[in-house]
């Protein structure tokens, strides 16, 4: 059991699916209640795993099975893994995945449109997030990733707004752009890197953690460190490096590459916003911090420095978007923009600290934002309309409704007290120190990036004051009766998020003791090695 | 006496005549007639020719020939026209083309 | 100070933490109770603030000249550092403890008849024993990033309380304002706590205290630091938060004004003076001095008590800091719980004034704005327990002697003394101007209450006008009391009590008897100069809207602000989008001409040679179309063209 508790959480909502597959298309409740218990025994898994996970082992839950095999004469032995795994960075995001596709399932109840359909996509993505945040085998991880790009084109071209198709092939054209990058990189990577497990012979890997090592490199390949090839400006692996950055920057989103999202977002339904925005945004961070940056750490320092400043851009452009917008979940979506900038601030610190922070966000901006977004779903449920100008004083007609919006939006500003604090002062402590400790970061970056926090209160604040305080009125044409409280279901889908974004606010230390390992020897391994990959390549 | 022109004239125009009815005619009775027409026009020919040489009777000879020839064509020709209309119901040779193509 | 503590450690700690929690504990009670019983609130409020006041008595009584107490726990660890929560409990920390849940009490008190009949009482009660926890925590707390926590703590009660009357535009504005102006200077703070991060690695404050070394990341990181203080405090130029706060009902106004908002960038000052380095602290002492007059200028045209009172604040805060800057933080310190008494005492009597107005107007259905003192005077008659308050409350602001401002503004004026030195510089002007700050402060303080108490009853002769209850009484007669001389020191004209001592930290005895008989002279002199011109409004437009100072930030940073997040949307939209739509639509431009291409040229040769074929072929067939008579007419037609082929 303990072997393949990661293969069971991962394949649950699979198995379901499949079983959903000979279900009449009529057995609405059925459909719910089969995800709701995959969820459930996702959860209970998970909760296994959690209760014999180690902190400072590093990687566990290993699972190592033989794949693929491809014998191909004198180019040698093409091998791929079934190999999955957990770590420091992987288990806060298995978490929140697990946790955030509980909340969306119940948030699916309002889907009446195709149930059988909808649920199946939704158990389908379940899994293949997962994957990619468990795989460990670049194939694997591609195939993963791939994955979750058809269930979600269906969910928003089927299942969304007024614009869903301009916005769905939007989001799959865009995504897809960043998989062929990866897809170039994935086999430049296999054709120069070897298996050293098996002496001898010529074994083209995929294993990332062998990918993770510049010694694995076969002498005189594409991307050997020791003697990569010079392509127009930088060598082949500064390409390769940035066209990594840029295939995960896509899926992030960061400026300029961003505009998938809040069309994306406007148009699909409520559950599938909050799992883009909570899950799907945090594959491409995970990418960077798996994949590019430790396969590529010569490359990390090189471009660190330009990675610091695109967070930064991403930061200030998102909040100024916002700023702008008219839109909520248009708002909401580009301060995820934002926020997701200061993951990329986090990483590009190179520093323990800065690292910490940026998984942290990850995982705290899944809460908050999946609550944002769910709110935002509300309203729209109410009234169709999610114009903020057509709103004013809501306060004193949904009172609960506006408690937890101040709750959300003041939890994504990063007041003190709720899990984005301790995430974005860890950015900006990194972010600050980088210089100081070799890192690339100048700490007029970090200053810079504090910007964004006024940015964050001003168009969160003014929102508040246009759409809940002052006078209560409505415009356009909803009318007051549409304007209820929240009901219970809308409660027990909220409650726990505010509930687990004020317990990593406070007690942070459960999920810190989880990231701080994998951190620690992030930063020390990509500064190390790639210092002196630089020095002496 | 007439000049010798003239006769020739009016056999070059039966001749004609029974030619264009031959070509332009649908029904195969009317084509016949065109033919038999063509064939007196040319009986018509000779016995003018056979004027030339008043010695000889070859022109008249001929002529006469022809026109056995005419009556046993007739006689055939309407009997395959009487035996086709049995067939096909019509006597109209466009409509027979069950050998075409 | 002794060298092990001399009070019982168990009891101790049971009553910093009860100090520190009792308040978190009201705000969860009061969000807990039904919104059938929400009348509760105004009891079980005022009873724990008053537990929490007694048990920071306890702390002080045992802390006062002791061992500074702390105690740190493990928050979180990154990378081998170790960010702890912790208790760092010294003089100035105790004193400010029980300054802080005495006027928090009081105010809860008060607010139990002053906001009697509101529908959000559980929200209000709530909301203040939160902030008086988030102020509390800012005191306690032994590490920065801890006091940036509950620093942030403190803006969002302020927000929630500033916007309380949620239906009111103006109130949700200033809200917004409020927590703006201070997110700016937060994040002056916070980029000091990544400075000393990078170098120190430690936010600790004892640990940070003894590293004595002067570097010039010290400057930078202190005046950043001094940035936070800057935004709480409502120095120049950030200062105009506060004057717009006054929106919220008016116990709000004098907890923000003396206990729980501003006072905290004043303690922050005093409680991290050890970085601060000379020229930072020249910084700190011009900014305060700019505060201290523009906020004494201001106060003197406006019309509306409440503003005047926020403008009052703004100065005597400027005058706060700028005894911070010229070495003195324990003058500071003693002017801000002097103040602290004496402008909550002013605030409350405003309230009760703007109360009982409401109160006669709801009966009369006779709207005018109670708030302005154009429409008020004579008030005396009808409210003479609130004019007397209002009296001795203003005379403390005044620096009347035998008043607790006489005392505090002489230890500053001391300090400024000391400071400037004895060659002319322009630490002299500095000087000189706090005696203009304090002249000017008289004439305000005066103007106010003449024109609101004595004089003609304007507005207001109609109505029938009641003392305010007891609940609110009660509190203002305590603050009145905590006015006089009494509670710095026995002596009325020595600020060297018993509690200056305690806050001094290694500065010389500073008492100087020709300061305390200048000042006293000088502030009769405006008391006298202030009957003289009683009754006069200054109609300045420059000075009733501060400097112009809010146009300018919508000139300057707000029109830009939006104008450049409009430009990012419509870079959003136009160029980036529009890029992308023009390379969509490039490629199905190029599509559809491949396309066209394929079916035009490609298709269409092989299309054109069956074409060909097919068009000889029937033309060849047609000769032999199975027609009988065509062939005898092709065969004519051959003949004819051979003949005449021959022919020719």
């Amino acid at each position: 059991m303990q072997e393949i508790l990661l293969s069971l959480l991962l394949f649950t909502p699979l198995l379901a699916a499949l079983v959903s597959l000979f279900f009449p298309a009529t057995a609405i409740q059925l459909f719910r209640y089969t995800t709701l218990v995959a969820n459930i025994a996702q959860a209970f898994f998970l909760i296994l795993l959690l209760g014999s996970y180690q902190n400072s082992a590093g990687l566990q839950f290993v699972e190592h099975q033989p794949w693929i095999t491809m014998d191909l004469g004198s180019w040698g032995t093409l091998k791929a893994e079934y190999f999955i795994g957990i770590d420091g960075l992987s288990m806060p995001l298995v978490v929140l995945s697990v946790f955030i596709m509980l909340i969306a399932t119940i948030s699916s109840w309002t889907i009446l449109k195709n149930v059988k359909g909808y649920f199946i996509l939704l158990l389908i993505l379940n899994t293949a997030i997962i994957g990619s945040f468990v795989a460990l085998d670049f194939l694997l991880f591609y195939l993963f990733f791939e994955f979750m790009l058809l269930p979600m084109f269906f969910l928003i071209a089927l299942w969304g707004g007024p614009r869903k198709e301009y916005a769905s092939i939007k989001f799959f054209l865009y995504t897809l752009l960043g998989s062929i990058l990866i897809l170039i990189v994935m086999i430049g990577l296999n054709l120069s890197v070897h298996d050293p497990s098996i002496s001898g012979q010529l074994v083209h890997s995929f294993n990332i953690i062998h990918m993770s090592s510049p010694i694995n490199f076969i002498s005189f390949s594409i991307l050997d460190p020791h003697n990569a090839w010079q392509i127009g400006l930088y060598n082949a692996r500064q390409w390769a490096f940035l066209l990594l950055f840029f295939g995960f920057a896509i899926k992030l989103p960061m400026v300029p590459f961003h505009t998938w999202l809040p069309d994306a977002h406007v148009e699909a339904p409520t559950p599938i916003s909050v799992i883009l925005a909570a899950l799907l945004l945090k594959v491409g961070g995970y990418g960077l911090a798996r994949i590019a940056f430790p396969i590529f750490p010569d490359a990390t320092i090189y471009f660190g420095g330009f990675i610091g400043v695109m967070g930064v851009i991403s930061i200030i452009y998102g909040g100024l978007n916002a700023l702008s917008s008219k839109d909520l979940k248009r708002l909401i979506a580009y301060s995820s923009i934002s926020h997701m900038g200061f993951v990329l601030l986090g990483f590009a610190s190179l520093t323990a600290e800065g690292v910490v922070g940026s998984i942290y966000q990850m995982f705290s901006h899944g809460i908050i934002s999946a609550m944002l977004f769910l709110l935002a779903g509300v309203l729209y449920d109410r009234t169709n309309n999610r114009m903020i100008a057509n709103y004013s004083g809501l306060y004193s007609k949904m009172p609960w409704y506006a408690v937890m919006i101040i709750v959300a939006f003041f939890a994504s500003m990063g007041l003190p007290g709720f899990s984005g604090f301790i995430a974005e002062i860890m950015v900006f402590l990194g972010a600050f120190k980088s210089n100081s400790v070799q890192g690339p970061l100048h700490e007029s970056i970090a200053i810079t990036a504090t910007l964004g926090l006024v940015l964050a209160a001003a168009y969160y604040l003014w929102t508040l004051q246009r759409m809940f305080f002052g006078p209560f009125n409505l415009k356009g044409d909803i009318t007051s009766d549409q304007m209820f409280d929240l009901n219970k279901r809308e409660f027990i889908m909220l409650i726990p998020l505010a509930a687990a974004a004020l317990f990593f606010g406070i007690y942070p230390q459960p999920m810190i003791a989880i990231i701080d390992p994998f951190a620690k020897h992030f930063a020390e391994f990509v500064i190390g090695a790639g210092k002196s990959l630089t020095l002496n390549p | 006496m007439f000049p010798i022109a003239h006769f020739l004239y009016l056999g070059a125009f039966l001749f004609s005549a029974g030619l264009v009815i031959v070509i332009v005619k649908k029904n195969m009775i009317m084509v016949l007639l065109g033919i038999e027409l063509m064939l007196n026009a040319s009986n018509l020919n000779l016995v003018t020719f056979n004027q030339l040489y008043p010695d000889s009777i070859q022109g008249q000879m001929f002529a006469l020939f022809v026109i056995i020839v005419a009556v046993s064509e007739a006689a055939v020709g309407l009997a395959i026209v009487i035996k086709v209309y049995h067939y096909y119901q019509t006597s109209v040779p466009d409509e027979i083309n069950e050998l075409k193509d | 100070m002794a060298a092990t503590p001399s009070y019982d450690t168990a009891v101790f700690m049971a009553c910093a933490f009860s100090a520190l929690f009792l308040p978190l504990f009201s705000f969860a009670v009061s969000l807990l109770i039904s919104e059938k019983y929400s009348w509760l609130v105004t009891f079980t409020s005022p009873f724990l603030l008053l537990l929490s006041t007694l048990a920071a008595g306890v702390v002080l009584y045992s802390t006062w000249n002791q061992q500074p107490f702390t105690m740190t726990w493990n928050w979180f660890t990154v990378a081998g550092s170790t960010f702890a929560v912790g208790v760092f409990l010294n003089n100035i920390s105790a004193l400010m403890l029980l300054v802080v849940t005495l006027i928090s009490f009081l105010v809860n008190s008060y607010s139990a008849g002053y906001m009697a009949g509101d529908p959000d009482l559980k929200r209000y009660f709530g909301m203040l024993g939160f902030f008086t926890f988030s102020m509390l925590g800012i005191v306690i707390a032994d590490n920065l990033l801890l006091v940036f926590v509950f620093w942030e703590l403190v803006g969002f009660s302020s927000f929630m309380l500033i916007g309380h009357w949620k239906e009111k535009s103006k109130a949700a504005d200033a809200a917004k304002r409020a927590f703006i102006f201070n997110r700016v200077g937060d994040v002056g703070f916070l980029i000091g706590l990544m400075i000393l991060w990078a170098h120190a690695e430690s936010f600790n404050l004892i640990t940070l205290s003894t590293s004595s070394e002067a570097l010039s990341w010290k400057t930078a990181a202190s005046l950043c630091i001094f940035c936070g203080v800057i935004g709480k405090s409502a120095q120049f130029p950030l200062f105009s938060w506060l004057p717009d706060a006054m929106e919220g009902p008016t116990p709000v106004s004098a907890l923000i004004h003396a206990a729980t908002m501003v006072a905290a960038g004043v303690f922050l000052l005093a409680r991290v003076y050890f970085l601060f380095t000379p020229f930072a602290l020249d910084f700190v002492a011009l900014t305060g001095c700019i505060t201290a007059l523009l906020g004494a200028f201001a106060a003197l045209a406006q019309n509306d008590i409440k503003k005047i009172l926020a403008y009052s604040t703004i100065s005597q805060l400027g005058f706060m800091v700028l005894a911070a800057g010229a070495g003195a933080p324990e003058a500071a310190m003693l002017h801000l719980v002097t103040h602290a008494f004496f402008k909550a005492c002013l605030f409350l009597a405003a309230g009760a004034v703007i109360h009982a107005l409401h109160q006669a107007q709801n009966q009369s259905h006779f709207p005018f704005d109670a708030q302005d003192i154009r429409h008020l005077g004579g008030l005396r008659k009808k409210l003479p327990f609130t004019f007397f308050v209002f009296i001795v409350s203003g005379s403390a602001l005044s620096g009347l002697p035998f008043f607790s401002g006489f005392l505090s503004k002489d230890a500053i004026l001391a300090s400024l003394m000391v400071w400037k030195g004895t060659g002319f510089s322009w630490r002299w002007l500095i000087f000189g101007s706090a005696f203009v700050v304090s002249f000017t402060t008289v004439l305000y303080t005066f103007r106010l209450i003449w024109s609101v108490f004595q004089g003609e009853e304007k507005s207001t002769a109609h109505l029938s006008i009641t003392e305010p209850p007891l609940s609110m009484r009660v509190p203002m007669t305590v603050l009145a009391i905590a006015s006089l001389w009494i509670i710095v020191s026995p002596n009325p004209f020595d600020f060297s009590g018993w509690i200056y001592g305690g806050l001094r930290s290694n500065s010389e005895y500073l008492h100087i008897s020709a300061i305390s008989i200048a000042s006293a002279s000088w502030v009769l002199l405006a008391l006298a100069f202030a009957y003289l011109i009683k009754g006069r409004t200054i109609r300045s437009s420059m000075l009733l809207n501060a400097f112009y100072v809010n146009s300018i930030y919508k000139i300057v940073v707000e029109r830009p602000l939006f104008q450049l997040a409009e430009i990012t949307a419509r870079t959003d939209k136009k160029l980036i989008d529009g890029i992308l739509h023009t390379a969509a639509y490039a490629q199905l431009i190029i599509a559809n001409v491949a396309g066209w291409f394929d079916r035009a040229m490609i298709d269409g040769v092989v299309d054109d040679a069956a074409i060909l074929a097919k068009g000889v072929g029937s033309f060849t067939r047609s000769f032999q179309g199975g027609k009988i008579q065509l062939y005898i007419f092709w065969a004519i037609f051959a003949v004819i063209i051979f003949i005449i082929w021959t022919l020719l």
